[in-house]
């Protein structure tokens, strides 16, 4: 009995802890885990839905994000992941193709590894929307800063980020391109994003209501910083 | 929201452009790709009838040569979604619709494997999410209270509980035999049986999933194959493969995409088959060769048949000096404000095609650009930059552009919705210059490649009843050339109208409105001007609505807004105001299908428009023409309103002909109406006894499966939108109408 017991623990604990490292692997929020130095003295952040708006590649469209906060509007190309840091859900994202073509435009809500809403078209300017956390009934009033980053690089390899204003990091672990739109940020924001080895180079860009503030292009590591 | 009628094929295959991407991947330059083969999978769906949708989340498929191999066995080779959906580690779902490929199959992808005998296949489907049925309206009249609605998301579960479904085949050839530096085909026969309907209100559907390979029905595929003479350089960091494309007639959407490997490509690729001509339909592609440092080739090639092969070889030039076109692409009229998600395709002659100097290929293009073929294609980032990065090993197709002799220049095309599109010459440049273009006919002064597209505006209002207080109504605003379904803008954020937003127009009486202002070309439109229409964008009981609840407002023969007067200035403004019979409001789902008549003699070139007041809102292949019981269908998910439905024909390819163009579908004069009654409401003081509270005529009543009614006298209201009264729809109704030759 008391065997099974050990072996019951040793199995929790095994479990409990490949738990936590997956945790950290997929988009989610701890800056405890290859962060530390110059950057991540942030506490963590809460876990990150991450929309992701797929398809046949480079299928322009026009989308609207939304959580219960701030909402913002974004145009292009299939792929694209968007991520809110300090996202306050339940968010809503709706899509719409802009080209009259057959090509698919799929978008799908993803919470660690599993896909909690998609919906698909392929109809000329085909509209999709799905919700992550509950219902938005309503669309929030346009983010108020504004603050986005867009990261370009290979869409075929995976980076790591760590993304934070002066109170909370995010950790993000996803593939270019990537939108990160932060909500409210509390004072400054900077990020430093980590490729592997056969990552060449990230093309970062920060814009501030619309306007961009800063450009890095570095690889395979870079970080931007708001001025 | 719009189907455009392009072609049948380029309709059913909703992952292509992919695949060229992962062929690519999978057959790079590794030393496995020399001693693996290639796999291509599609589907080929067997749906339940009287459904809309019918939806699997697909996240990959593998084969096994041993038919008793466990999960774990090391021995599958997997055929991951491509890498427009998925990536590593895999994390999302190609959604495929079993009603849109019953007739040709869905490619999947292609992958490549060990040559071995295959005897055993799985899809593995999302197992937190395996799939969404959306039937049509139910066809008899709920009873009140119901909840059995039509027209939205249903989920489903397996009767099986478990998300894989398998086939096998221990037959010697086994399921598929792909050969070292062969691609074979894997095509699987998916149907969905209904084993219980939802009992609950949102519940799932229980079903039953099989597989069949080969296909029972005609399995309507044609062959391309062809050699490629000269010496390609190898695939390395830096240079694409060398490979073919096939693309849909006249456009840059890939279908299919086969490496060249020893000299030879293999392409295997839906054809339309059916009653139509002496082998079917047919199905028009181009082919596109590019990479491997050699220079473009393009083909424009006779219908493709079931079953009958084509043939086409390649006589490119190579070791090229491969050079990059990079720029940006900014809005003309509104300073620093790039385009983002600008299109730029570089196009040549098809290699048959004599020019005649002092033309040039660049110039031919320019001038006839419908019978030229796409060989590059770039998109611009959010800062209005193209083309996107790509990889080490696979570089931007712009960033490999081969070097023409004499400085001799490309055509390239740049498009954008809402924006005018035009013609540059590129020429491209080694090293990180960027290649320069010129819009000059004679092909001097050449620039770098910045550009800057013109743009007009129509500026107006839609009536509309407001949402209740807390509530959102999301309208989107859609602009076609007059007379068409082809779109050409929309609005880049839909509108967002609240209880206390909304405006007033002036009448009299005075209306709730609300104002839009619309980017549209303003040089290559037809000459009438737009089409508007206005749809909006709903939640049911508050997840996700495939299909709208309001009704949609029309507005036909909007004039153009005229081009800028000079570069810069661009105040050119269009007022359209919707009158306010076309008043945004909440009226409930409906549906209009084919029955068992459907569409008289249709074949796979027929499609039905759906009309309102003479503006095209959508539209739909008929499907189930080509099986072994076909009925000709088609189905809608509508708001309950007056439309009227056309045939839309494209016409027979000629057996054997080699189009100068695409051909051009054509609308049928014949008209018909049909009328969707509204559903009876919810929390209502006196709710609606009958569908036909409104007038219009009775739905059909057939036996139907639909979900089980369950009188449910609280359900709460908004289900897809809410009345000012506080009610909503109910159980939306079904209408039945063939359309005759």
């Amino acid at each position: 009995m008391a065997g099974r017991a050990m072996r019951c623990l040793v199995r929790t604990l095994s479990m409990s802890a490949l738990g936590a490292a997956l945790a950290v692997s997929v988009a989610a929020c701890n800056n405890q885990t290859g962060f530390s130095g110059s950057v991540g003295n942030t506490p963590n952040g809460p876990a990150l839905a991450s929309y992701e708006i797929l398809g046949t590649l480079g299928t322009p469209f026009t989308a609207t994000v939304s959580d219960a906060q701030s909402s913002w509007t974004l145009q292009g190309n299939v792929p694209l992941s968007v991520i809110i840091c300090n996202n306050v859900l339940p968010a809503r994202i709706i899509a719409t193709k802009t080209t009259s073509n057959s090509n698919l435009l799929s978008l799908e809500a993803i919470l660690g590894a599993i896909v909690i809403d998609l919906q698909s078209t392929s109809a000329p300017f085909g509209t999709v929307s799905v919700q992550a956390g509950g219902t938005l009934n309503s669309i929030s009033a346009p983010a108020f800063p504004d603050l986005r980053i867009f990261a370009a690089g290979p869409a075929d390899q995976r980076y790591s980020a760590l993304v934070e204003d002066i109170t909370t990091g995010f950790v993000i672990n996803s593939r270019a391109p990537t939108l990160i739109l932060f909500d409210s940020p509390d004072g400054k924001v900077d990020a430093t994003f980590f490729g592997n080895s056969q990552f060449p180079t990230f093309t970062l860009n920060m814009t501030l209501n619309g306007a961009v503030v800063a450009t890095v292009v570095h690889g395979p590591d870079a970080t931007i910083r708001e001025p | 929201m719009k189907d455009l009628f392009v072609h049948r094929t380029a309709r059913g295959l909703t992952v292509p452009f992919v695949i060229v991407i992962c062929v690519l991947l999978a057959a790079v330059g590794s030393a496995r790709a020399t001693s693996t083969a290639q796999v291509e999978v599609g589907f080929v769906g067997v749906p339940p009838p009287n459904f809309q949708n019918v939806l699997l989340n697909v996240q990959s498929v593998r084969i096994n040569r041993n038919t008793d191999a466990g999960p774990a066995n090391g021995a599958w080779e997997t055929i991951p979604v491509p890498p427009g959906i998925g990536d590593v580690p895999q994390n999302a779902d190609l959604q495929i619709d079993l009603n849109t490929s019953q007739d040709e199959p869905q490619l999947f992808n292609t992958a490549s494997v060990r040559p071995d005998t295959y005897t055993i296949a799985e899809i593995q489907l999302d197992p937190n999410n395996p799939g969404t049925l959306i039937p049509d309206c139910p066809r008899i009249p709920q009873p009140v209270g119901s909840t059995a609605d039509g027209c939205i998301n249903y989920p489903f579960q397996l009767a099986l509980n478990t998300n894989v479904i398998t086939v096998t085949n221990t037959n010697p050839g086994g399921l598929i035999a792909p050969k070292k530096g062969t691609l074979a085909q894997l095509f699987l026969q998916v149907s969905l049986m209904i084993n219980q309907a939802p009992t609950t209100p949102g519940g799932p559907y229980t079903v039953t999933v099989t597989m069949q390979s080969p296909p029972t029905n005609p399995l309507q595929l044609g062959t391309i194959t062809g050699s490629v003479s000269g010496s390609a350089t190898a695939a390395t960091r830096g240079i694409r493969q060398l490979a073919v494309t096939a693309e849909a007639i006249g456009t840059n959407t890939p279908i299919a995409t086969a490496p060249v490997q020893n000299g030879k490509f293999n392409l295997a690729l839906p054809a339309a088959g059916g009653p139509t001509g002496i082998y079917g339909f047919g199905t028009l592609y181009d082919l596109a060769l590019a990479g491997g440092g050699d220079t473009y080739g393009a083909a424009r090639l006779p219908p493709l048949y079931p079953g009958q092969p084509l043939s086409q070889n390649f006589a490119p030039k190579g070791s090229q000096t491969l050079g990059n076109i990079t720029g940006t692409v900014n809005d003309n009229c509104v300073a620093t404000k790039p385009i983002v998600g600008a299109t730029l395709q570089l196009l040549i002659p098809p290699d048959s095609v004599t020019i005649t100097p002092p033309a040039t290929p660049a110039t031919f293009c320019i001038e006839f650009p419908e019978q030229c073929v796409a060989v590059a294609t770039a998109n611009t980032d959010n800062a209005g930059d193209f083309p996107l990065p790509g990889t080490l090993t696979i570089p931007a197709e712009f960033e490999n552009v081969p070097v023409l002799p004499k400085k001799a220049s490309y055509a390239m095309e740049i498009t954008a919705p809402g924006y005018d599109s035009f013609f540059v010459q590129a020429i491209p440049s080694a090293g990180n210059k960027g290649g320069t273009c010129t819009t000059s006919p004679a092909g001097t002064a050449f620039t770098t490649c910045e550009f800057a597209l013109n743009t007009g505006y129509i500026s107006g209002t839609i009536p509309i009843t407001p949402p209740n207080p807390g509530q959102t109504t999301l309208v989107q605003v859609f602009a076609e050339d007059h007379g068409t379904n082809n779109i050409e803008s929309s609005l880049p954020m839909p509108l967002v109208v609240t209880n206390s937003n909304v405006g007033t127009c002036p009448g009299p009486p005075s209306y709730s409105c609300v104002s839009f202002t619309l980017n549209v070309p303003t040089s290559d439109t037809v000459p009438q001007g737009f089409d508007l229409f206005a749809t909006t964008i709903d939640l049911y009981q508050g997840v996700s609505d495939p299909f709208q609840g309001h009704t949609t407002a029309v507005l036909a023969d909007v004039a153009a807004p005229p081009p800028p007067s000079a570069p810069g200035i661009c105040s050119t403004t269009t007022t359209a105001n919707f009158p306010l019979d076309q008043n945004i409001d909440c009226v409930g789902h409906g549906s209009v299908i084919g029955g068992p008549s459907g569409v008289a003699n249709a074949d796979l070139g027929t499609s039905v428009v759906l009309s309102k007041d003479n503006v095209q809102i959508t539209n739909t292949a008929v499907q189930n023409v080509t099986t072994d019981n076909p009925n000709n269908s088609y189905a809608f998910c509508v708001p309950a309103d007056t439309y009227q439905l056309q045939r839309l024909q494209l016409p027979v390819p000629a057996y054997s002909v080699v189009p100068s163009s695409s051909p051009t579908p054509v609308l049928d004069t014949n008209t018909v109406t049909v009328t969707i009654p509204p559903p009876p409401l919810f929390n209502t003081p006196k709710p609606t006894p009958s569908a036909t509270a409104t007038g219009g005529p009775t739905p059909t009543a057939t036996l139907t499966p639909t979900p089980v009614a369950t009188p449910t006298p609280n359900v709460k209201c908004p289900t897809t939108c809410t009345n000012p009264d506080g009610s909503c729809p109910g159980i939306c109704n079904n209408v039945i109408q063939t359309i005759p030759d």
